[in-house]
Order: structure tokens, then sequence, then C-alpha cells
């Protein structure tokens, strides 16, 4: 007789090995032109593209997603090292960068580029967008839909699909204990954590792939779904144009990428009724420019949450590998703009940030057993914009606003505190050149407003609102169907899309945007379909 | 399986202000053998070559930039020709500089290199990483067992 627990890994086994059989052209291998006719072409495999292919794909329409990034099963990227993971899966090799205008710091910009998109860098974080967003975007915006009860079942049928659940107390490493106890004295309730994952096993390496398979990124979940619905997904396959004529969107034409040089080389050219652009905050600009869409709003009110992490280092042993990588938070801040979640990444990884060359830096890096992180990030005014530029890859330039500099000052110094109440000895700042601070009123210096922001190193994983919707051309890109008011049967259905910044993580909630718009799309199929 | 793109960025003016900048991160008292410094500067050159022409310049650029920082503060040799000592006292002066650009060398270097050094097993086990060998996770950290109804609506909905 099979025991339950042998059964249940082989039931687990068996839907990995599901998982794994996600059928990809590749582009990179393909000599010669290429051209197609479908009812919807989707540039992009990221968050929204793959929502917006399984819906339409499941509504019985021909749909062929078109990926720059390459394929790697989950069985591929999940034995990667971190730096090979960057150079495959992550956009300019985990490098790209936001340019800080004036007090600003230079923003490590992170972005998935590979079938799945961002969705298979995440640290599989899901929250809905919070409500009192919502009620400025339906109320103040007039974007009707938007609202808690308008997006609930959206919400709920994603959560669904990609199995979010509450991280188990169990799953905490000791280095998150720790935080949550230094909270704890502090007055600052930290709460559980949900995530999309289905048997996730704490290797904190969410963020380069889960080497368990058990994180459900779109590629796991909603693009196999979209392919068994008869979809086509294409890797290597840059689209570097929208066919625009009499004001409708006909199709795209690209070129895939050589297997060698990874430069763009074979051509291909695609039929479409329906344009979905779905590239990404960053990217989306790019095309929509390119192709000829001229509203002033196109790469502009860029958000970013900004984010810090510190490194607190304890007398004890923390392990903080062993255990999930995010595993809880506290909106205790909200008011502030402020949202702290705990954080771990591979040891080389962090290793990178420690201050210091040579035998200082060695000398925190061998401490690394002893060493906790924790995380915060702010609910920032869209001061990013994004520009073509002389290459492939945008320029990127972002002016932080003197509140959200405060905001991530105040997140970095409530940290520290945090760390000290829990014992730490030393706490590692996120300020370049900084030494390590040893007691806790040595971090009042951050309220002083006395740190010049390119200082503080500052990272940012949820790029979001370059091309807005609006309810009006004057005020954005996008309709809210998801349709560009320049040219009809063209959409957007991505992170540009989000009318202002969150605050909170942004996979979740692009997502149920994104079935909340192909529902649209499906329902008026016949009414695009015939202007085409 | 998808199959690598083969590229590269650094040529033989770049590599030695690299293999420098490598040993005074993480060899200030030789210990990392030359054979492995060269290895890694390979490593960092595959790491780097998948980014666009545009980054990739600008990575150049700074390799160039730190050739001849040293001028900055007066001293009349390139990076590489600074002694070992010279180059570590180097690089933390740049990266406390209050000029905005010049910390941004250091971090932007550091953090790549850093990044491929510590990748290797050898060095992660000896900075207290056990790499698959985790005993917490093992024994504390059971799988999640799926909730009995969750089993049942699953199979339902099969
Ligand atoms: C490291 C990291 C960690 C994160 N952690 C979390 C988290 O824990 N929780 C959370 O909620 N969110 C998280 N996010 C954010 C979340 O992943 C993104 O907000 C979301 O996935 C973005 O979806 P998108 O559809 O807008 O774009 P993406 O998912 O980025 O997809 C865009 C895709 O379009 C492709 N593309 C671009 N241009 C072209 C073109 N011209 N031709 C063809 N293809 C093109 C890109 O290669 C990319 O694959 C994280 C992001 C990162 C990078
Ligand atoms: S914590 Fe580990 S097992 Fe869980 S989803 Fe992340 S990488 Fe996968």
């Amino acid at each position: 007789m099979t025991s339950p627990a042998v059964a249940h890994e082989h039931a687990h086994g068996h839907e990995r090995a599901e998982r794994e059989r996600l059928p990809v052209i590749r582009g990179r291998e393909q000599a010669a032109p290429f051209s197609a006719k479908v009812d919807v072409v989707i540039v992009g495999s990221g968050a929204g593209g793959a929502v917006l292919a399984r819906e339409l794909a499941r509504d019985g329409r021909s749909v062929l997603v078109l990926e720059e990034g390459g394929h790697y099963a989950p069985s591929e990227y999940g034995a990667m090292t971190p730096s090979n993971s960057f150079r495959r899966l992550s956009r300019e090799a985990g490098m790209s960068v936001a340019l800080g205008l004036g007090d600003t710091p230079l923003i490590s910009l992170l972005a998935g580029k590979c079938v799945g998109g961002s969705s298979v860098l995440t640290g599989g974080v899901c929250f809905r967008i919070p409500e009192e967003v919502l009620h400025t975007w339906s109320s103040s915006l007039g974007l009707g839909r938007m609202t808690p009860e308008g997006l609930d079942p959206f919400f709920s049928e994603v959560e669904g699909i990609c199995h979010v659940e509450d991280v188990p107390a169990h799953m905490r490493s000791r280095a998150t204990e720790l935080f949550v106890e230094g909270a704890d004295k502090l007055g600052i309730p930290m709460k559980t954590m949900r995530r999309n994952t289905k048997g996730c096993r704490g290797a904190a390496r969410c963020n380069f792939g889960c080497p368990n398979g058990a994180k459900m990124s779109v590629d796991v979940s909603f693009l196999p779904d979209a392919v068994a619905h008869g979809a086509t997904v294409v890797s290597d396959a840059l689209v570097e144009r929208i066919d625009i004529t009499g004001g409708v969107a006909r199709g795209v034409r690209g070129r895939f990428l050589d297997g060698v040089t990874g430069e763009p080389r074979v051509r291909f050219e695609v039929r479409a009724k329906l344009v979905v652009v779905a590239c990404g905050s960053m990217h989306t600009p790019i095309l929509l420019r390119r192709s000829g869409l001229d509203s002033v709003h196109i790469g502009r009110h860029l958000t970013l949450h900004p984010a810090v992490r510190i490194g607190a280092l304890f007398d004890e042993a923390v392990d903080g590998w062993d255990g999930a990588l995010q595993s809880v938070y506290t909106d205790h801040f909200l008011g502030d703009g402020i949202w702290l979640n705990g954080v771990y990444s591979p040891v080389n990884v962090l290793a990178a940030a420690f201050p210091g060359v040579g035998r200082e830096h060695r000398r925190l890096v061998k401490q690394m057993p002893n060493l906790a992180f924790f995380g915060g990030m702010v609910h920032d005014d869209g001061g990013g914009q994004v520009r073509r530029w002389i290459s492939r890859e945008p320029l990127v330039t972002y002016k932080m606003v003197k509140r959200d500099k405060a905001r991530l000052l105040k997140t970095i110094h409530i940290l520290g505190r945090m760390a000290f109440a829990a014992g730490a000895r030393e706490v590692l700042t996120p300020i370049f050149g900084m030494a390590t601070v040893k007691k806790e009123k040595d971090l009042e210096f951050l309220l002083e407003d006395k740190v010049a922001a390119s200082k503080v190193e500052c990272m940012a994983f949820h790029p979001l609102g370059s091309a807005k919707m609006a309810t009006t051309a004057d005020a954005g890109v996008v309709k809210p169907t998801g349709e560009t008011w320049a040219v009809d049967n063209l959409f957007v259905c991505d992170g540009s899309i989000l009318p202002t910044s969150i605050g909170v993580n942004s996979q979740l909630p692009i997502m149920s945007v994104a079935m909340m718009l192909a529902r649209g799309i499906a329902a008026d199929f016949e009414r695009y379909s015939s202007r085409a | 399986m998808t199959k690598d793109f083969a590229r590269s960025t650094l040529n033989a003016r770049h590599r030695p202000v690299l293999r420098a900048l490598a040993e005074a991160m993480f060899s200030p008292d030789g210990e990392v053998v030359p054979e492995r410094l060269d290895a890694f500067v390979d490593d960092v050159d595959g790491f780097i070559s998948p980014a666009s022409k545009t980054l990739r310049f600008g990575l150049v650029l700074m390799l160039f930039a730190i050739r001849w920082s040293p001028l900055l503060f007066f001293r009349f040799r390139t990076f590489e020709e600074l002694t070992v000592d010279e180059r570590v006292h180097h690089l933390e002066r740049l990266e406390r500089s209050k000029v905005k650009q010049l910390p941004l060398l250091v971090v932007a270097y550091k953090t790549v290199l850093t990044m491929i050094f510590y990748e290797d097993e050898t060095e992660q086990r000896a900075i207290g990483y056990p790499g698959h060998a985790r005993e917490r996770w093992k024994t504390a950290l059971p799988v999640v067992q799926p909730r009995r109804e969750a089993i049942g609506s699953e199979e339902a909905a099969s």
C-alpha cells in the first residue's frame, strides 16, 4: 500500500511534470522568415499577456503570443545559479537602472525577459489592490468598474488559478522570526504573507526561478492552459512595430533573435484582428511610440515603488536561507506610504550589497549565517519617465519627490530600529560607503534629511503606469476597456495601464485587471473584428 | 533546452583592470590563485555580455574611468599599477566620495563581481552557507500538505 506522503509526492511529481510541458516555438532556432494570420496577437508573455492569452484562447480565438525573451522550463531555471538566471531570464542581465534626476537615487530596475516575463522572478507575494486606491480610481478618476466589488470576482479567480495561499508560520526563517520579535517589541504588528505557491519548500531563491517548481508563475499556470486551448507561444521574437492602417491595428512585425549573437535577424510578420501590447511598463511605451502613437502620456507617470533593505548582524546564527523568501509583512505604516516585508536572497546576491572593499567586505561576508535581512518599499508619486533611446532598451529616468525621499529614509530608520530591538549587534544600512551602525541612536541622521538620495542603494520591482488608463484621450493612453484612445483594435494589457501607484506588489493586480479586460474583449470580439 | 547566446564584451585592454579590481576585492592577502582570477574575468565577461550594446558600452566606459581614477587623487599611475593595498584604499575613497558618480563606479562593479565570486561552492562553504545540505530546511520545514478538502475539490474539478 502507498503511504499518503508517498502518494502526495507522486501527485506533486506528476503535476510538476505537467507544468514542465509548455510547448514553445523557439525563435532562435528559426532559419526562415515566418508569417501568420490569427485572431489575436499578444506581444509579451508576462503577467498581463499570459492571462489575456488564456482567456481569449478559452473563448475560442486563435491566439499567438510573441515573446522577446527565451524559454526555459522550470527544471532548467530551477537549476541555474543566480548569475545565470539574471543572464538568461532578466532584462539587461539584471543591470537595468532608472537614472535619478535631482535628489534621487540611482534605482536598480529588475524585470523579466523570458517566457512568463517578470512573473518568473517574483517573490510570489500576492496582494489585492488596496481599497483606498480603488476608491480613488473609481471615484476621482472615473474608472467606474475599478471598485473593490467590481474587481473581487477577478481577484478570486486569479488567486484560485495561481494558488495563492498563506505562508505557514513554520516556513518563517529564524531571520524572519527575529524581525517579527523586533517589530513586536516596537508595537508593530506583523501579518502573514500570501503567495502563489504550491508545495513551497522554503528555498528562498524565488527571484531567480523556483528550483522546486513550486511558484505558480504564469509560465506554469496561465500559459499552459492557454496552449491547451490552442494558443501558440513563440520565444525570442522581438516585435518591432505594430502595423496600423486607417486608424486600425492590423498586425505586428519584428525579427527573431539570432541563436548565436542574440541580435535580431530573421523577419516575421503577423496579421491579426486584435493586437495586444503587453510588454511591461518599460517596453510598452517604446513599442507604441515606434509604431507612431504620439499621446503625451506615453512613457510618463511611471511609478516604481522604490525599495530598500537592511542587514542585521546577530550573535546567533540565523541561517536566513532556511525558509520562505518572504513570509511576513506589515501595513502598519501605510498612512506614511511605507510597506515593510521580510526578504532574503541567495547569499552571493546579498553579499554584493555589503559595504566596504577587501578585508572589511570579507569580514561581513563571513558572518553571513548571522545576518538577517528585512526590506521595505514606498508608495510613490509617478515621477518616472520611459523614453526611446539609442539602443533597444529604453532610457528610464525618475525624479523622486521630497516626500518619497523622506519616506525612503524613514523606512531604513524603522527597519534599523526593529533590528536593534530584536538584539542585532550591527546594522548594515543601504547607504553607499557607510560603515555598519552599532547603536540605535546612530540611526537618527536618517530623519534629519542629511543624506543625499544618490547615496541610497535603491531598487524597484514594480514599474507601473507608463501608458495609463483614463476616461478621456486627454488624460491617458488607453480607455477603460484597455483599447488605446488613438488606434482601434490596439489594446494594452500589462502594468503600464494602472493609473496610479498601488503601494503593494503588482502581479496579482495586473493579472486581475487583465482578466477583467479579457472578459470585456471576449464579449465584444465580434464588434472589434468587424472593424478589422 | 534553450541554447545560450555567445557574445563577448571585454577585450585585452579591459581585462587587466577587471582582474586588478577582483584582486583588490577578494584577494587582498593573496588568498585567490592567479588562474582563478583569470577564469573569474571570463565569468564576468559572460555575465555582462547578454546586456544591450548601450549598457555594455557604459560598463566598458566605467572600467576606463576606474583605470584612470587614481589621477583624481593626484596619483600618477593607473589603477592596475597600484599595489593591492593601495587599490583597496583607493576603492574605499571612491565609495565614500561625495561626488555623485564616483561611488557608483565601485558599486556597479562590486555588485557584479561579488555576486559571481561568491557563487562558487567552495567560497559559499567558506562563508558558512551549507548549500543543499540544509538541516533545518529538511527537518523543521516539512513540505506543506494540501488540506483534505482542497484535494477533494481539486479531484472533483479534474
Ligand atoms: C525580481 C522581481 C520580483 C518581483 N516580486 C514580486 C512579488 O513578489 N509579488 C508581486 O506581486 N510582484 C512582484 N514583482 C512584479 C511583477 O512581477 C510585475 O509587476 C509583473 O509581472 C509585470 O507584468 P507585466 O505583464 O506588466 O510585464 P512583464 O511580466 O514584465 O512582461 C512583459 C514581457 O514582454 C516582453 N517584451 C517586452 N517588449 C517586447 C517586444 N517588443 N517584443 C516581444 N516581447 C516583448 C518582455 O520580455 C516580458 O517578458 C516582481 C518583479 C521582479 C522583477
Ligand atoms: S521559497 Fe523556494 S520553494 Fe518556495 S517558491 Fe520560493 S524558490 Fe520555490
